[in-house]
């Protein structure tokens, strides 16, 4: 009996020992995925999802990375820093992923870059910008990010309303991590770049209010020229349904700055005609930017096929810019141990769909601008676009 | 001394969010008061309300009436919708410990959304306000939208509504009835399991209306169901569940408290709202017009 059990065991025993080089080389390369696919953040964690599988498939139909492929393993993180951190734990220690890229909120950043850490695994965060992500006493050798940051976007915007020429400005954000810090980036760096403005106001509603009347009100009463917001996402489109008809956007002559992606596709096509068309906000992408570099063009067509929609997501390319980081550093580094590739990412410039991009070694952060410009209507369209679209590359005040 | 124009603009946003409140609250309430479940749910429905008012309008699309009959679909839709959970699945927990139905209708919420988000997807949707009502009218110095406008006389309107549907007719002095003695009601020959029905269905028409009409106001996203609820909840508390004047007082102590908290507590908006509700807990725990718990 034994004997026989050993008959049948040796050919697969031999077939084990000589399997391993072969399957191997074969063995695709997995990348875990925290993002939040369920509840209301899904809203950027379905497109930031598809931004990496669209990547992936490309890839892989080339041939993959190193004759091999990759592979993503999306998990919900639920938008909650605990469930990030158990479903990161989970692909490290179960499903042996090479990698993580993911995370949207600047909870679960924070939050995730601490299991990187602590498994040596490599974690490029394509969306939370909390400055507390990669400050100093943050900082290891395995965190990377390729979204803005606080400062950057914060500091981005000051100098738009720099020119300007107004002097009593009003704040408006929500009192949490995102909202402080971005707020308070664009009223240190206003005061330092032009002296003369007056912080007239601050509004803190909560985060995810559901009547901004009473903040507007009391906004209205203080007499701003210039708002400065960061009231993002899906939340701004509740608050500018209460301003509008409040006369608020008048009141200010429509000198109203957004934070958050709040002129980003996806919210003026959700409001249409309802969009406070004539204030100025920002994007990490538009499918109409028509004096973008070449290959932005050939991306969009790319994601819209994908994602079967003719206007598509501007979450997309985030992500899609984080996988083409991490397979550049891997490319780089000949492998996928995790320190030769951290080390692969310091300093590392890539051609992304929006030019040329690069890794700081110091502070492992990407030179991520975005898309600025005032809203307008524009005829080929049924929902407001930003004409001119300026990219406001972040590189001089990074710092 | 703030200047008076504002103090009415600030106490009229206060109305305005007690009106909407008091839509989705007074439902809660009802339901609550009679059928002694309280229904977690509740938000789910509102949030639907908005949803299908969404799918309406864009089937009916050019029509000038196409936000009137799509907030009258919705909740309508809703009312049916309700009427099913009702009759098919909540029934059959009546006789159950409460933990049962807390369970249920906090599992009812998680179905819902999900299901919810199959059908629209995550994204951020928007209603336009009716033609009708886009404008706005200067009044003592601030601009009123008449969206805003309608729902500060609705809210009134379906409260005297109620009353009266409540107070002067056979059908509310049987729902009174039950609320305060259901055996006894059942016993004289009233068909109380058919009267739970149409009070739930009721309960959940307000929570479609409700949600339909606060469309033009807000975005609808996944996730306005538990924020909703949690609002309501505080109404209810502090008015007193099951009380129908004290849902009324209830959401216009807290659209009044949020709107002139922010004035005092810039940072804690909310702050001043659950402070209230604590210190009602404590000294009224049955809330202000409610009636003690009977043990």
């Amino acid at each position: 009996m034994q004997r026989r059990m050993f008959l049948i065991l040796l050919p697969l025993l031999a077939l084990a020992l000589a399997g391993p080089p072969a399957a191997l080389a074969q063995k695709p390369i997995r990348v875990g995925f925290p993002m939040p696919l369920s509840g209301p953040a899904a809203l950027y964690g379905d497109p930031a999802l598809k931004g990496a599988q669209l990547f992936v498939e490309e890839l892989n139909a080339k041939g993959g990375v190193l004759g091999r492929k990759l592979e993503l393993l999306p998990r919900d993180s639920k938008a909650n820093p605990d469930e990030a951190v158990r479903v990161s734990r989970e692909l490290i220690l179960k499903e042996n992923v090479d990698f993580l890229v993911g995370t949207l909120t600047s909870a679960e950043g924070p939050a995730v870059s601490v299991v990187a850490k602590e498994n040596k695994v490599v974690f490029i965060a394509p969306i939370p910008k909390t400055d507390q992500l990669t400050a100093k006493d943050k900082l290891h050798p395995y965190v990377f990010r390729v979204a803005a940051t606080t400062t950057m976007e914060g500091r981005s915007i000051a100098e738009i309303v720099a020119k300007w020429g107004v002097k009593r400005i009003a704040t408006i954000s929500f009192d949490y991590a995102y909202g402080q810090d971005v707020t308070r980036a664009f009223v240190e760096h206003i005061k330092k770049i032009k002296p003369g403005v007056e912080i007239v106001d601050q509004q803190w509603p909560k985060l995810g209010e559901a009547d901004y009347r009473p903040f507007i009100n009391a906004q209205m009463a203080k007499k701003p020229d210039a708002v400065f917001s960061s009231i993002w996402g899906g939340h701004f489109v509740t608050f500018a349904k209460q301003a509008k008809p409040l006369g608020y956007f008048d009141a200010i002559k429509y000198n109203f700055i957004g934070a958050g992606e709040i002129a980003a596709p996806e919210t003026t096509k959700a409001m249409g005609a309802e969009y406070p068309v004539g204030i100025w906000g920002n994007t990490y992408d538009a499918f109409y930017w028509d004096a973008a570099p070449a290959a932005h063009h050939d991306y969009t067509a790319r994601l819209a096929r994908f994602l079967k929609d003719d206007a598509p997501s501007s979450w997309s390319i985030q992500t899609y810019i984080a996988m083409q980081f991490l397979t550049a550093a891997i490319t780089k580094a000949g492998g996928t141990d995790g320190d030769k590739v951290a080390k692969a990412l310091l300093g590392l410039s890539i051609d992304t769909p929006h030019g040329k991009m690069t890794i700081r070694a110091k502070d492992h952060q990407a030179d991520r601008g975005q898309l600025y410009g005032k809203t307008v209507k524009d005829p080929k369209y049924p929902f407001a676009i930003m004409k001119p679209l300026t990219y406001v590359d972040p590189a001089k005040f990074m710092d | 001394m703030p200047d008076p124009t504002f103090l009415f603009a600030q106490s009229l946003s206060g109305l305005t969010a007690a009106m909407f409140l008091f839509l989705i609250a007074s439902g809660l309430s009802l339901i609550f008061g009679v059928l002694g479940v309280l229904n977690f749910a509740h938000g789910s429905f509102y949030m639907l309300g908005a949803y299908v008012a969404y799918q309406l309008v864009q089937v009916l699309g050019r029509d000038p009436a196409a936000f009137w009959w799509a907030a009258l679909g919705a909740a309508c839709a809703i009312a049916v919708l309700g009427g099913l959970v009702e009759r098919l699945l909540l029934r059959h927990l009546y006789a159950k410990d409460v933990l049962y139905q807390l369970l249920f209708t906090y599992a009812l919420i998680l179905v819902l959304s999900d299901a919810a988000k199959v059908v629209w997807g995550t994204g951020q949707l928007s209603i336009a306000r009716p033609p009708e009502l886009a404008g706005a009218t200067r009044v003592l110095g601030t601009l009123v939208p008449h969206y805003e406008l309608f729902v500060l006389l609705l809210g009134p309107a379906i409260a005297l509504g109620f009353w009266l549907l409540l107070h002067r007719t056979r059908a509310g002095r049987f729902v009174r009835a039950a609320a305060l003695d259901r055996e006894m009601l059942g016993a004289l020959g009233v068909n109380v399991s058919r009267l739970y029905t149409s009070v739930f269905v009721l309960g959940s028409f307000l929570a479609g209306l409700g949600g339909a009409l606060i469309a033009p106001a807000k975005a609808i996203v996944p996730g306005m169901d538990v924020e909703i609820i949690v609002e309501a909840f505080i109404v209810v508390v502090i008015g007193g569940l099951g009380s129908f004047w004290g849902t009324f007082l209830g959401a216009v102590i807290y659209g009044q408290v949020l709107s002139f908290g922010i004035l005092i507590f810039p940072r804690f908006s909310i702050f001043s709202v659950f402070a209230l509700m604590a210190v009602v807990l404590i000294l009224r725990p049955w809330g202000l017009l409610g009636r003690p718990l009977k043990t």
